[in-house]
């Protein structure tokens, strides 16, 4: 298993670790239940990485679907600048809209009962 | 002491199964504690999970046979299992070699778990339901063994020089001995009668090879069978071109399991009847 980010190279230098590829396993607790990140393995390739995934995130039972990944299929964005940017964005926030939602609406139910309250 | 599902075996059948079940539980039990020795060696941390975790499985696959057993004997399944002397002992000679290197081990569970996977076939369709229950669930389990092991047995075979020699190496000194897993068992007439067993073994046998010939051939690795004419308009059985293994293939056993028995049974041994 190894840890670091996705880019850390699974293997440098010479021996048998230079066949390996990083897979990431997502598994599913339940039927119908999110795909869950459930940690990496090494593995020369997909078909022994599915026998490995099974073994260290299914054998007891504790999964009832794997999804096993090669770490190079993952496309990496972390940018600060497409994540984070820096500008005012609570304006795409949903509690921009939530914020005073109450007040408006009693304000609005009252202008609506006023009139139809005085005529009655 | 009977078990109701067997009140239907007449004496010497239930004697027949008591020895067929006793011979698959030693044979899962011996695999199990040889493939466990690759705990924290394996050639990877993955495959060392991996491998531990299917040695583990047949341990519980002999567990759950000895326990079948049990219901047959009224012995515990413990004693069963630890409480025999090295000669008691019924695994096929394929499981009496030490663990080897790494592609002796690869070679011994492939010609293990394919010779099984036909035995059990043979019962999952028994009239004996207790082991026909239990087989469907074995059988579930080996497929993902075996598609494990034939993922090796590619690998090695293709791996370049080294991996291919010493798998070859290893194929060429087993076959004989793997053999011996279907080898016809004792009272086999009154099994197949009884429909305790749905095959015989000479049939597993032959479904067996030809199984693994595409494949040993698309591999190159030695397959040492040769078609034998049975005559006109039928087919032509595989036969070994080496002698045929004798009948001693599950009773006489070697320095290797010796050793092992030394092993396996120690903990039983220094305290009998102890309960955990």
């Amino acid at each position: 298993m190894s840890a670091g980010g996705p880019g850390t190279q699974a293997a440098a230098g010479g021996g048998p670790q230079e066949h390996l590829e990083v897979f990431e396993v997502f598994r599913q607790e339940k039927e119908g239940g999110p795909m869950v990140h459930g940690g990496n393995l090494l593995a020369p390739d997909g078909e022994l990485a599915a026998h490995y995934a099974r073994e260290l995130y299914g054998r007891r039972q504790e999964s009832v679907r794997l999804w096993v990944v090669p770490r190079s299929a993952i496309r990496d964005v972390d940018d600060p600048d497409l994540l984070q940017p820096p500008m005012d964005r609570s304006f795409k926030k949903p509690v921009g809209y939530s914020a005073g939602i109450k007040q408006k609406l009693a304000q609005a139910r009252e202008r609506a009962a006023g009139p139809e309250a005085d005529g009655a | 002491m009977s078990a109701p599902d067997a009140a239907g075996l007449d004496d010497a059948t239930r004697a027949a199964l008591a020895e067929l079940l006793l011979s698959m539980a030693d044979d899962e039990l011996v695999l199990g504690y040889w493939d466990s020795e690759w705990t924290g060696i394996a050639p990877l941390l993955e495959e060392d999970v991996a491998f531990s975790s299917l040695a583990q499985d047949e341990i519980g696959h002999a567990q759950a046979l000895y326990e079948l057993l049990a219901g047959l004997t009224g012995e515990p399944a413990d004693t069963i299992a630890y409480g025999r002397e090295v000669g008691g002992y019924r695994q096929a000679a394929l499981l009496d070699h030490a663990r080897g290197d790494w592609a002796f081990s690869i070679a011994r569970r492939f010609l293990y778990d394919t010779a099984d996977a036909v035995r059990l076939d043979a019962l999952a369709g028994s009239s004996y339901a207790p082991l026909a229950g239990l087989v469907t669930k074995m059988r579930r389990e080996e497929r993902y063994h075996l598609a494990h092991m034939h993922a090796w047995m590619v690998r090695l075979a293709r791996g370049g020089d080294e991996p291919r020699r010493r798998l070859a190496a290893a194929c060429e000194l087993l076959w004989p001995d793997a053999l011996t897993v279907l080898a016809p068992p004792t009272g086999e007439r009154r099994l197949l009668d009884a429909g305790v067993l749905t095959g015989s073994f000479a049939a597993c046998r032959q479904r067996w090879l030809e199984e693994l010939a595409p494949l040993f051939e698309d591999l190159g690795l030695p397959f040492p069978f040769r078609r034998v004419d049975a005559g006109p308009g039928q087919p032509s059985p595989l036969e070994p071109t080496f002698p045929e293994p004798g009948p001693e293939g599950r009773t006489e056993h070697n320095d290797d399991f010796r050793w092992l028995w030394g092993e396996l049974t120690s903990v039983y041994r220094s305290e009998p009847g102890a309960t955990w």
